[in-house]
């Protein structure tokens, strides 16, 4: 197992370096950093000192390989419209980033499995209908629409909570609901299903007619063996989370990664952009790798695969 | 060496549990919840934006105030020596935040390094015409221009001064990541993309603040701003989206605040591709918009109807003869058939999205007003990297909607309308040559009369449709007195009082 995550782990640079490049391009054909850079009125001398700075001058391989031979080094080069390396402008959100994420994964994986061990359990009667159709009004409401909604109760109606802000405990809690929302829908329907699906399962059969009660199988014998479906689905999720901090975010003025990275993005700041995106690619590939480590630690079915 | 992962580990996890709340030590605190939020501290590097807090920080020589009009700040008066040299003599006694004191020597140190061109200074322009800049003696600063430079003292309002000293000590970076200044609000804190943190200068030459501390936050999304108002978490928010602005007003706790920018709104034609050649299939187009419809509408009365001109209302040069066009449908399709224009000829309308207020919206309704009359007219939103690109290539299509700012003075926003402005292919010799000499004199009678007749000229050509003066919304608390909303977006925050 070890030389499998050693293997993944090796795959991770090439993955960074196409994500790298795709970005890269993309960003360089869209705009130029420096009309959007300089006032309207720039003179053709302050163009072409910026322009020489931020090696706009030279052709386009060349300005990859300069990214390039930087990266190496492991600098992405200053950051245009902050003072500082990027990496640096990056490194100061990716805490508040961490936070939310951590929350609102926490949040959804938590409520997500209840609900849906609750829905199982109770399979076709009315706590089933109510949490399975309010999953599923969550999932087709939109992150902005639901967040307005929430500063409008909580804070405008019971003032219970900041209407948005980083900063203790309670500015977390709207942004977090916020972003579980996108997901929580999913681990419910996900865990119902796989718990629905080993109840009818052999190995479960067998262990009520050994005399074990309801709870008894559910604990011992289904809910280990419904991880893996959870887990997986997780792993795939990663993705979705991130793009939607990115939204929750500029919601709830969440000074993170994801705001930063579409300011960035709107400036043409191509360092920042790649740490940032970095940073994401990064934490999505190490989450995935994750999960799936702890799916062979969990099912040697997998492990000897 | 075993005990230096622990400490690198540490290190690393330090910004995860910072937390956001900035550390004033007491007293009350204005807190601003501001819509753009600049990206750097840099001075003259990146948005306009970024003015709006270095200006809490740093004087300029002279200011501006809500309306756009000139005051004396660091400078207390100033002539002109000769046509190309400006005396200033400087306000005395002022120190630094630091306790240095501010002499001629900052004022030659800031302008020389705003004219550097390796600074990358984003403002440069606004004096470009200076030449040198020297020290007559301690208080006074003569500034030389290469030229008659009619827009000198305006152009350095937009130039804070800073201290001479403090680079020297420090360095450009460690002045950005912490600014020392002259100006009303003492620097404490910067967090990138969530606060501005300051302290009142209780020895400010201008009078000291009424409060002691200020906060500005960054709350980009306009519906969030209002709930912040509303909650009373703010007590004065820029940018009010103007379908929110009943909300605010009703809201019992807080008003909107409204005043024109300087900003003209306009759609512009390239005259190279045909038939838009023809000024009368020009001004056609502006016969077919309902422009009060749309201003009541799309904009809740807000702002103001452009009269023909780019420029917006008082602003120096701007012609009061010249009138909109009435909106008459009839009449602009009749004079399309008349000029044998094809209906078939698509018309996109290249904009940006929630650049200028309800940018989007205006150019949605401008299209379906032209639809009606059966021109193929179509929205292209294109992003704001794009557009630039776009626009660099003189690429932007038939139509493209912008909003250029005068600032108060028309040789801001007219220079557009020449060949060096590189924004329009429209071109008219008269123009160009009345854009030269309103440049070249001191005279405003002169240049006002110049400006008229340029003016005239645009409303006869049409090289635009000329749509709305914007205006400025804020949103001011009922807990706050003496906050203005102002015309160029600096906030300006020396005579609030909390209630």
């Amino acid at each position: 197992m070890a030389f499998y995550v050693l293997r993944r782990l090796a795959f991770l640079p090439l993955t960074l370096l196409l994500v790298a490049f795709a970005t890269f391009v993309v960003l360089r054909l869209t705009g130029n950093p420096v009309d959007i850079f300089l006032d309207i009125n720039r003179t053709p001398e302050q163009v072409a000192a910026l322009s020489q700075r931020l090696h706009l001058d030279q052709p386009l391989p060349m300005q990859f390989l300069i990214f390039l031979r930087d990266l190496a080094h492991g600098y992405f080069g200053e950051s245009l419209q902050f003072s500082g390396s990027a990496a640096g402008v990056v490194w100061q959100r990716v805490g508040a980033t961490l936070q939310l994420a951590g929350a609102g994964l926490g949040l959804a994986l938590v409520l997500g499995v209840a609900g849906g061990i609750a829905c199982a359990v109770w399979r076709d009667r009315a706590a089933d209908t109510v949490i399975s159709a309010v999953a599923v009004a969550g999932q087709s409401m939109p992150s902005f629409w639901l967040g307005m909604l929430l500063i409008e109760f909580f804070a405008l109606q019971l003032h219970w909570l900041p209407t948005s802000g980083y900063g203790d405990l309670k500015h977390l809690v709207l942004p977090a609901v916020t972003l579980a929302a996108i997901l929580l829908p999913n681990f419910v329907l996900i865990t119902r299903t796989a718990i629905i699906e080993l109840a009818g399962e052999q190995f479960v059969v067998t262990g009520r007619s050994k005399g074990l009660s309801r709870g008894r199988v559910l604990i011992t014998h289904i809910l280990p063996n419904a991880v893996n479906p959870v887990l997986s689905f997780l792993g795939i999720q990663i993705g979705t989370l991130m793009a939607g901090s990115i939204i929750t975010e500029t919601i709830y003025a969440w000074p993170g990664v994801g705001r930063l990275l579409i300011n960035s993005i709107f400036h043409r700041d191509v360092p920042v952009v790649e740490a940032s995106v970095f940073f994401i690619a990064t934490t999505i590939a190490l989450a995935n790798l994750l999960v799936d480590v702890l799916q062979m630690l969990i099912d040697p079915r997998i492990r000897r695969a | 060496m075993k005990r230096r992962p622990v400490l690198a580990l540490a290190a690393l996890l330090a910004p995860l549990l910072a937390t956001g709340v900035p550390a004033f030590a007491a007293g009350t605190t204005l807190t601003v919840g501001a819509a753009v939020f600049p990206d750097s501290l840099r001075p003259g590097v990146s948005s306009y934006a970024s003015l709006s807090l270095l200006q809490q920080t740093n004087d300029p020589l002279l200011a501006r105030d809500n309306r756009g009009d000139l005051h004396p700040a660091l400078a207390t008066s100033w002539e002109a020596i000769d046509p190309t040299t400006m005396r200033f003599h400087l306000r005395q006694g002022v120190t630094f935040s630091d306790g240095v004191p501010f002499t001629a020597d900052d004022v030659v140190f800031s302008i020389n390094r705003v004219m550097d061109p390796t600074t990358g200074y984003a403002y440069m322009s606004r004096i470009g015409q200076v030449q040198s800049t020297t020290a007559v003696d301690k208080y006074t600063v003569d500034i030389k221009t290469k030229t008659v430079f009619p827009t000198l003292l305006r152009g350095l309002s937009d130039i804070i001064i800073e201290p001479k000293h403090y680079y020297e000590k420090v360095g450009a970076d460690a002045v950005a990541s912490h600014p020392v200044g002259t100006g009303p609000f003492v620097f404490q804190e910067w967090v990138p993309g969530d606060n501005y943190a300051l302290t009142a200068n209780k020895n400010y030459w201008g009078g000291a603040p009424h409060f002691d501390n200020l906060l500005i936050r960054t709350i980009p999304d306009g519906s969030t701003r209002v709930a912040s108002l509303v909650a009373g978490e703010s007590q004065i928010i820029e940018e009010v989206p103007v379908d929110l602005i009943d909300q605010v007003n009703e809201s019992g706790s807080a008003k909107v605040d409204e005043i024109s920018t300087t900003v003209g709104l306009v759609l512009t034609f390239d005259p190279t591709i045909k038939p838009f050649d023809n000024p009368r299939i020009r001004e056609a187009f502006d016969y077919a918009i309902d422009k009060p419809l749309i201003l009541k509408q799309i904009l809740k009365g807000q702002g103001e109807i452009l009269q023909g001109q780019v420029l917006t209302k008082g602003v120096l040069g701007w012609n009061p003869d010249l009138k909109a066009r009435p909106y008459d449908p009839a009449k602009a399709r009749k004079m399309l058939q008349d000029a044998g224009y094809d209906f078939n000829t698509p018309v996109p309308i290249t904009t940006q999205n929630g650049k200028y207020v309800s940018d989007t919206d205006i150019c949605n309704a401008v299209a379906g007003m032209l639809n009606q009359i059966g021109v193929k007219a179509t929205v292209n939103i294109v992003e704001g990297g794009v557009f630039q690109q776009m626009s660099n290539a003189q690429k932007l299509g038939v139509l493209y909607m912008i909003g250029w700012y005068s600032l108060g003075d028309a040789d801001f926003a007219s220079v557009w309308y020449t060949k060096a402005g590189y924004r329009t292919k429209w071109v008219d010799p008269e123009y160009e040559q009345l854009f030269v000499a309103a440049r070249s004199t001191t005279s405003e009678a002169e240049r006002v009369k110049d400006y008229h007749r340029m003016m005239e000229i645009l409303d006869q050509q049409n090289p635009s449709i000329f749509l709305f003066g914007l205006p400025s919304l804020y949103g001011v608390s009922n807990d706050i007195t003496g906050f203005g909303a102002s015309a160029d977006k600096l906030l300006r925050l020396t005579q609030v009082r909390l209630k």
